[in-house]
């Protein structure tokens, strides 16, 4: 306790109001993520948790807070907050006992960006440079600044990467003799054939624990569905090869990959093959000119096609923290592309808590739940409203009392 | 016919082709702009600065609105009726400057306001095509910032063919940029550059009027060998005007003979010209004011900021410019002390001293002009000034109050029917009208549509897909008949049934055409 107290001290977090995590927060209309929105409702929050939603008004005071709407906070699932190469072994391809938790740095202001956009749980997964990078945390944007507190989910995921880009920063041997630099895969042939390599040698393994290596249990725990596979593939061609990766080994009888396909961007040209291999997809920051920077082309009216198909589906910033590609706003891109405001709620809340299974604490306004939310001076996820408080686990990141002090 | 010719003369076939369009084109749209259009809209929105009419009426005749009001308002018996009680129209929105739409936007010498963007504005251009998709009727384009003192832009409807069929005003004022060029200029270069050439206007002036006098007819026998026209006004001497420093004696020189390299700048110092003065920080805009209050050119001066120069706001107040606020809407900065991030919300800090603004839109989609002015009244703005600073101010500033930016009387029949309210992220522009022509339709518009839903425009996808077949994998073939869920599947195994019906890749889904601007 003492330890933790010196930590926030020292992050300059500590302070009367900011200890103080009950709050009422009245709006005119809580949208709550788990059923009809509520006019005129009041959350109120206990202790960083959620004590009631309910119609109501009223009330004053130093801990109450009026505004026009209320979200649940923002689960984006795809936040990139790892630093970079600081966060990838290098020795080998395959590292899926590396935990990304442990490179974190939580006293980077990114955060605080980050939860100022409204997003409250991030996942964080290993940088897309290692085939199988390591497993991915679910954590709280804001809070004191250490993994115990902030930790949601540990181990939640196991990252991979399809596409070229695993490799692209690998090269074979030219002319000198081979050296340490000399690093493989370079080509997506051989990303694709190290994700079947680490595969088969884990079932291999699951039958004679003598051919068991580092990690290999949790690529069992992924195959046996218990651990989501969250895979960047961002064409046509990576989500096939991630696809067909899936079926070939449920074909192979070792089990069913609990498979997430991130940074989807072409998820939409082969809607049905999403369909029958019930894959969740994690949409990219919907580009301006339709195609992305990875060369993917992204149908403005992607969400709404997958949602309509049964497809569930998450919305992501992709690492961005700037307020105008927010995840808030992506909800807003999904609704111009035709999906409507309850599906693009749900994709930026409860569907990718529901993916990360956090969601009996985090995704939704509902009592006993994390006091995660976010405030809106208008209609959520328009550009003409802004957010304006942020509160994560009962404390207020952003208060909008100070914005209204400022105008 | 067109089978007889080969493909050795393709563009020989193409000629009539676009003959053909340009008569189907010409007689319809000339017949337009002369007849009547009447809209009725679920909503008008005339400007910020009123209520919107439920079930409005708006008459345009010969390109100009001739009557808005409610549903009572006397339509004429011949008019053509646009009925679309679903949508809101909206005057067109005004794009305040802007260096897009033209082939390489900079000149990289350092004075050259005798250059016109005319020469670089390109009519094919996908901007022009994306403004109307936007809905942006009314752009200012102007050359870009790697200068010191630039050509002269000018106001164009993005319509057209040509540069002609598409210019509003020929000259829209002269581009001067106070923030430094980026190569090797410091700010006390960029200002000593600009403080020079109107020194070397000045030297110009005098010694044209001292030659003059000395019977040098150097000026005029250059005048002739370049052809210029010394009749009429030209060959009348007229007092130097303006309000900072004149140069006694030019009215003994034909204003013909003067160089025309020199004529856009003594136009400036003369009040005649207007000029539009980039400033990227607080610094900039104290040099651009110091300018253009030495050469007498204050009063014609729209500043053209970035977020940073809000903190020169004060000056810009007393000086009485108007702005263009470029990008970003919010200064962020780091106390260098605390390490605190502080945001401040520009248009509040105009707003509040009164300054005049419009709000410009750096890029696509998401910072159209629609959405810029949306972000503004998230950030806290009025929503009556977020509309005007996108349509009626920015038309003010660039003169134009007169002819476009809301829908009155007198204006031009400039008019977007949307699907919903201006600031709304589900809002799409549906039809846009300028002087009185329809000029757009969203369902005819083939690139928004592959934009949205993926889908090809005819004729652009190789293989023979249609642009029904964009979901070309909504029938899979089961799995284990895949090649890639074989075991005996080897590498480079020709393909089968599933991925026949592949598109090729990088044309598949529209020629690229997306990329090409």
């Amino acid at each position: 306790m003492l330890i933790a107290f010196t930590l926030a001290l020292a992050a300059g977090t500590s302070s009367g109001p900011q200890d103080n995590r009950s709050w009422t927060v009245q709006a005119a209309t809580v949208y709550t993520a788990a059923g009809a929105p509520i006019e005129n409702g009041v959350v109120t929050v206990r202790d960083g948790k959620i004590a009631g939603v309910a119609k109501g008004g009223g009330g004053g005071g130093d801990q109450h807070l009026n505004v026009a709407a209320v979200t649940p906070g923002l689960v984006d699932m795809s936040a990139r907050m790892a630093p970079g190469m600081g966060a990838v072994e290098q020795s080998r391809e395959i590292t899926p006992e590396f935990d990304v938790a442990g490179a974190l740095d939580l006293f980077d202001e990114r955060w605080n960006s980050l939860a100022k956009t409204g997003v409250t749980t991030a996942l964080t997964c290993p940088p897309d440079m290692n085939v199988i990078g390591g497993l991915g945390v679910v954590l709280k944007t804001e809070g004191p600044p250490s993994l115990a507190a902030r930790v949601v989910l540990r181990e939640a995921v196991l990252r991979g990467a399809f596409g070229s880009q695993p490799s692209q920063r690998n090269r074979g041997p030219s002319g000198r003799p081979e050296n340490f630099y000399v690093r493989r895969p370079t080509t997506r042939m051989g990303v694709e054939w190290e994700h079947r390599r680490a595969f088969y040698d884990a079932a291999a393994s699951r039958q004679d624990p003598e051919r068991a290596f580092p990690g290999s249990e949790r690529l069992v725990a992924a195959m046996e569905g218990k651990l989501p596979f969250v895979v960047q593939a961002w064409t046509t061609q990576d989500i096939r090869t991630a696809i067909f990766l899936k079926e070939e080994l449920a074909k192979e009888g070792f089990g069913s990959l609990n498979l997430i396909l991130d940074a989807a961007a072409e998820a939409w040209k082969e809607p049905q093959l999403l369909v029958r291999s019930q894959c969740a997809v994690v949409l990219p920051p919907f580009p301006e000119q339709g195609r992305t920077g990875e060369g993917a082309f992204m149908a403005h009216d992607s969400a709404k096609l997958l949602h309509d198909l049964g497809v569930p589906i998450a919305l992501s910033a992709h690492g961005s923290t700037a307020r105008a590609s927010s995840l808030g706003r992506q909800a807003g891109f999904a609704m111009r592309g035709g999906l409507s405001f309850d599906a693009a709620l749900a994709a930026v809340t409860l569907t990718p808590a529901k993916l990360l299974g956090v969601d009996k604490r985090v995704g939704s306004l509902e009592a006993g739940k994390d006091a995660d939310l976010v405030l809106w001076n208008g209609p959520p996820f328009e550009p003409s409203s802004a957010v304006v408080g942020v509160i994560v686990d009962g404390r207020l990141v952003l208060d909008p009392r100070a914005r209204d002090a400022s105008q | 016919m067109l089978q007889i010719h080969t493909h050795r003369n393709a563009p020989a076939r193409l000629l009539p082709a676009l003959a053909l369009l340009a008569l189907a084109a010409l007689p319809a749209s000339a017949a337009q702009a002369e007849g009547k259009l009447v809209i009725k809209a679920g909503r008008v929105i005339p400007h910020g600065g009123v209520d919107p009419i439920e079930n409005g009426v708006i008459v345009i005749e010969k390109g100009r609105i001739t009557a808005v009001g409610d549903k009572d308002t006397q339509v004429p018996w011949d008019a053509v009726v646009l009925d679309y009680p679903e949508y809101t129209a909206f005057p067109g929105f005004v794009e305040s400057h802007t260096v897009r739409g033209t082939d390489r936007p900079n000149e990289n010498i350092d004075v050259v306001p005798f250059l016109s963007v005319r020469d670089s504005v390109d009519p094919v251009s996908f901007y022009f095509e994306d403004a109307l998709r936007w809905g942006i009727t009314t752009i200012n384009v102007q050359q870009g910032p790697e200068a010191v003192i630039a050509g002269q832009g000018m106001i164009v409807r993005p319509i057209g063919m040509t540069v002609e069929e598409m210019t509003l005003r020929p000259s829209a004022g002269v581009k001067l940029v106070a923030r430094p060029k980026s190569r090797g200029f410091s700010s006390a270069t960029q200002l000593q550059v600009m403080r020079r050439a109107f020194g070397d206007l000045r030297r110009y002036l005098e010694q044209l009027v001292a030659d003059k006098k000395d019977g040098n007819d150097r000026a005029r026998r250059e005048a002739l060998f370049q052809g210029r026209d010394l009749t009429g006004d030209n060959a009348k001497g007229r007092a130097m005007e303006g309000s900072a420093w004149k140069v006694a004696g030019l009215e003994g020189v034909p204003r013909g003979e003067i160089d025309a390299k020199q004529a856009p700048l003594l136009a400036l110092v003369e009040g005649k010209m207007s000029a539009y003065i980039a400033c990227a920080s607080p610094m900039d805009v104290h040099h651009a004011l110091q300018i253009a209050r030495e050469n007498g050119f204050l009063a014609r001066s729209v500043l053209v900021i970035s977020a940073d120069c809000w903190k020169a706001a004060d000056e810009i107040a007393e000086a009485g410019v108007p702005v263009i606020l470029e990008g970003e809407l919010m200064h962020s900065e780091r106390d260098l002390y605390t390490g605190k991030l502080v945001e401040t919300f520009v248009p509040r800090e105009l707003n509040k001293r009164g300054i005049r603004f419009s709000l410009s839109s750096p890029s696509g989609q998401s910072s159209s002009l629609a959405y810029q002015a949306a972000l503004a009244v998230g950030e806290g703005l009025a929503r009556p000034v977020a509309l005007d600073a996108v349509t009626r101010t920015a038309a003010q500033i660039l003169g134009l109050g007169d002819r476009v930016g809301s829908l009155e009387v007198g204006r031009d029949g400039n008019v977007l029917l949307l699907s919903g309210d201006p600031l709304s992220v589900t809002t799409w522009v549906e039809r846009v009208v300028i002087e009185g022509r329809e000029v757009y339709d969203r369902s005819k518009d083939i690139r928004n549509r592959h934009l949205l839903e993926g889908r090809s425009p005819t004729g652009t996808t190789p293989m023979g897909a249609g642009p029904e077949d964009a979901h070309v994998h909504d029938e899979l073939t089961p799995p284990e008949d895949h090649p890639d869920t074989r075991k005996d599947k080897k590498p480079g195994e020709a393909p089968e049934k599933g991925e026949k019906k592949d598109p090729p890749k990088g044309e598949g889904h529209g020629g690229g055409a997306e990329e090409r601007q």
